[in-house]
């Protein structure tokens, strides 16, 4: 399947995922999601997955006390300054759910995309908007960028004798790494001028043809968005 | 009409001193040039004037004229110059746009409008050309150093440009790449200006040569008076106490880059360690540091090793040189300002790593593993970057030093293994079975 159809149907699942009405719907679309992200090198899916389902299950634990719905508390805690009374019920628990569920299916269906899609080949798909396509894979190759990044200063300092360990020492790689993909961009955006990037008249490579296969994943996409609207 | 023109030509960039100062020459169509001169001595930003990117990228104050084919650069942008003029720039790693070589190398070719059903043809060609004709379909974070400094280069040789400009462009390829490199530059028909710190194949093939100290043009003449000396490499046999021996080890990524090899270092020897892009010299040095694991066989050291990456931007962690130094001797800046002193970086101790030059970045990288005073010292490419004098200062650093350490020197610098080696060992012809 071509990387363009495969982004549509992603793109198509997390857009049901926004717009279903029912808990179980989305936890099915996440589920679904986090099978496909399984299919990636598990060193590189990792940290992706970790990020998912991390900020999914911080918003299914914040969401109750910020929120103030529902009549059936199970828990009433004290009163803080600015956030009033706390308390904790049955309906917060579950829109904190399904908001945490929502979140998940969305960063899994991020996830995809960047783990198992060529990017490459997106671009140059890309019938429109090319350079804004071209800027989300360059932007998508951020992470895996500062990994390598990150590897490469370890290495440099374990090279030393220097043992990096704990959130103190990874936390001291934080600025060399910002300053680094700071400077790495500006390296980039130099050499793509110097290619002649930007400039009026530019061509592209020759590309294949759409198949039957990649025609039914932008229907699946379309019915996706439909289908979460309307009856998930 | 040349085809550059360059007249009265001074630049600084913002908040620095000047980088060019009052520089005035002349390229001919298909003439081949070197760009010789010490580190910080404005090679790299005659390039950029060259190609237009000084001064509509890195702003700053310019003054004089640059005309190539006759455009006048202040007024042209780089972009507009992309395909008469071609750069490859110093570091493979921060021009590479696309993950996959294909596209990397057909970026440019769609950029100025080359007709669609030429561009898989040109690229393939181009590819074929740097002997990068099987990696087409690879990603680039697979390659080795050696091998996307070929891809880059296929990339720029693809616009066929009338004006190449290469910064460094051997600096990670092995001899017989760096000749091809150069005679492909030369055969390409375009006029070439290439700043190269291993001047010695890029003399042989050069019209004439362009020396530059402190931002000026200090001479302009022909490349007879600089042809360097012959590498001569010893290769004796292996002495003093081992500091670290590697026993039939085999090793591999996604495929085998090792296997069986054997290699030993003694206390008091420099090894140094050649073969071609892609056949392991890296891996040996990471296997012999400890950094990495061997799948099979043994790795037996002896004492502290400490390990030189070849990408200097990995020594960039601290605000300060001398702080940066000092990480491998637990904070004591006496002794890192005097490595700073022993690689010629005295009055760099207070600057931050990042605004040094790419030359000065190579010599801080060596003061941070150096400082340490290691049983074994391994160094991986230790010389890219780095102009012709202080490669010699390096030289004897490390034969002052070497009584005390093993040394292992992963090259493709055949005059630097020649002068600092005490034994050189091949990962070819026979990298699976013994080195030595």
């Amino acid at each position: 399947m071509r990387p363009a159809a495969a982004a549509a149907l992603l793109a198509g699942l997390a857009a049901a995922a926004l717009l279903a009405h029912r808990t179980v719907s989305v936890a099915v679309i996440a589920a679904v999601l986090l099978v496909v992200c399984l299919r990636a090198p598990a060193e590189r899916r990792r940290m992706y997955l970790v990020g998912a389902l991390v900020s999914g299950l911080a918003v299914v634990v914040v969401t109750p006390f910020l929120e103030t719905i529902g009549s059936h508390p199970i828990w009433t805690g004290p009163t803080v300054p600015v956030l009033g009374q706390l308390d904790v019920t049955t309906e917060e628990l579950r829109n904190g759910l399904f908001q945490g569920l929502r979140l998940t299916a969305v960063a899994l269906a991020f996830a995809a995309y960047a783990l198992l899609l060529d990017h490459d080949r997106l671009v140059q798909a890309a019938g429109f908007a090319r350079r804004s396509v071209l800027a989300i894979a360059l932007a998508t190759r951020l992470v895996p960028t500062l990994e390598r990044d990150a590897a490469g200063l370890v290495e440099s300092l374990r090279g030393r004798g220097v043992e990096v360990s704990g959130v103190r020492g990874r936390a001291r790689l934080l600025s060399p790494l910002l300053a680094g993909s700071l400077e790495r961009a500006l390296n980039l955006a130099e050499a793509m001028e110097a290619r002649g990037y930007g400039r009026p008249g530019g061509t592209r490579a020759p590309r294949p043809g759409w198949t039957g296969r990649d025609r039914a994943a932008l229907v699946g996409a379309t019915a996706l968005v439909v289908i979460g609207a309307l009856w998930l | 009409m040349a085809l550059v023109s360059v007249r009265e030509l001074s630049f600084r960039y913002a908040e620095a001193p000047p980088a060019l100062r009052e520089v005035s020459l002349d390229v001919e169509a298909g003439e081949v040039v070197a760009l010789l001169g010490p580190s910080g001595s404005g090679k790299s930003t005659l390039l950029r004037a060259l190609a237009g990117l000084v001064p509509h990228f890195h702003g700053g104050r310019f003054s004089g004229r640059v005309e190539i084919d006759g455009r006048d650069t202040r007024r042209t942008r780089p972009s507009e110059l992309a395909g008469t003029v071609a750069t490859l720039f110093q570091d493979p790693e921060d021009q590479v746009v696309f993950t996959r070589v294909e596209p990397e190398v057909a970026f440019g070719l769609e950029n100025v409008g080359t007709p669609p059903a030429q561009i898989p043809l040109r690229a393939a060609r181009a590819l074929a050309s740097v002997g990068a004709g099987d990696l087409g379909d690879r990603r680039v974070g697979q390659l080795s150093g050696g091998q996307l400094q070929r891809v880059c280069l296929a990339s720029v040789l693809a616009l066929e440009p009338r004006l190449l400009l290469l910064d460094e462009p051997t600096s990670q390829l092995d001899p017989d790449g760096a000749a091809t490199a150069i005679e492909l530059a030369r055969s390409s028909g375009a006029a070439v200006v290439v700043s190269e710190h291993r001047s010695e194949r890029v003399l042989e093939a050069c019209d004439r040569v362009l020396f530059l100290e402190e931002g000026r043009l200090r001479e302009d003449g022909v490349p007879d008076a600089w042809l360097p000396r012959e590498a001569d490499l010893p290769h004796g046999e292996p002495g003093g106490v081992p500091v670290c021996r590697l026993e039939d080890v085999s090793f591999g990524y996604d495929r085998p880059v090792l296997s069986g090899v054997s290699l030993e270092v003694g206390r008091g020897e420099i090894v140094a360690l050649i073969g071609p892009n892609g056949s392991g010299k890296t891996t040996v040095g990471k296997l012999a540091a400890g950094l990495l694991e061997p799948q099979e066989g043994s790795v037996v050291r002896d004492g502290r090793a400490c390990y030189l990456s070849q990408d200097p931007g990995r020594y960039l962690v601290c605000e300060r040189a001398d702080e940066e130094v000092a990480l491998a001797v637990d904070g004591d800046l006496t002794r890192a300002r005097a490595a700073l002193a022993q690689l010629g970086l005295e009055g760099f101790a207070a600057r931050h790593p990042r605004d040094l030059s790419s030359g000065e970045r190579e010599r801080l990288a060596l003061a941070a593993v150096l400082v340490a005073e290691p049983d074994l010292l391994v160094l991986d490419e230790p010389t890219r970057g780095v102009d012709p004098p202080r490669k010699d200062e390096l030289v004897r650093l490390l034969r002052a030093q070497a009584a005390g350490r093993g040394t292992l020197v992963a090259t493709n610098d055949h005059v630097f293994a020649g002068a600092v080696a005490d034994r050189v060992v091949s990962t070819v012809p026979e990298r699976a079975a013994a080195l030595a």
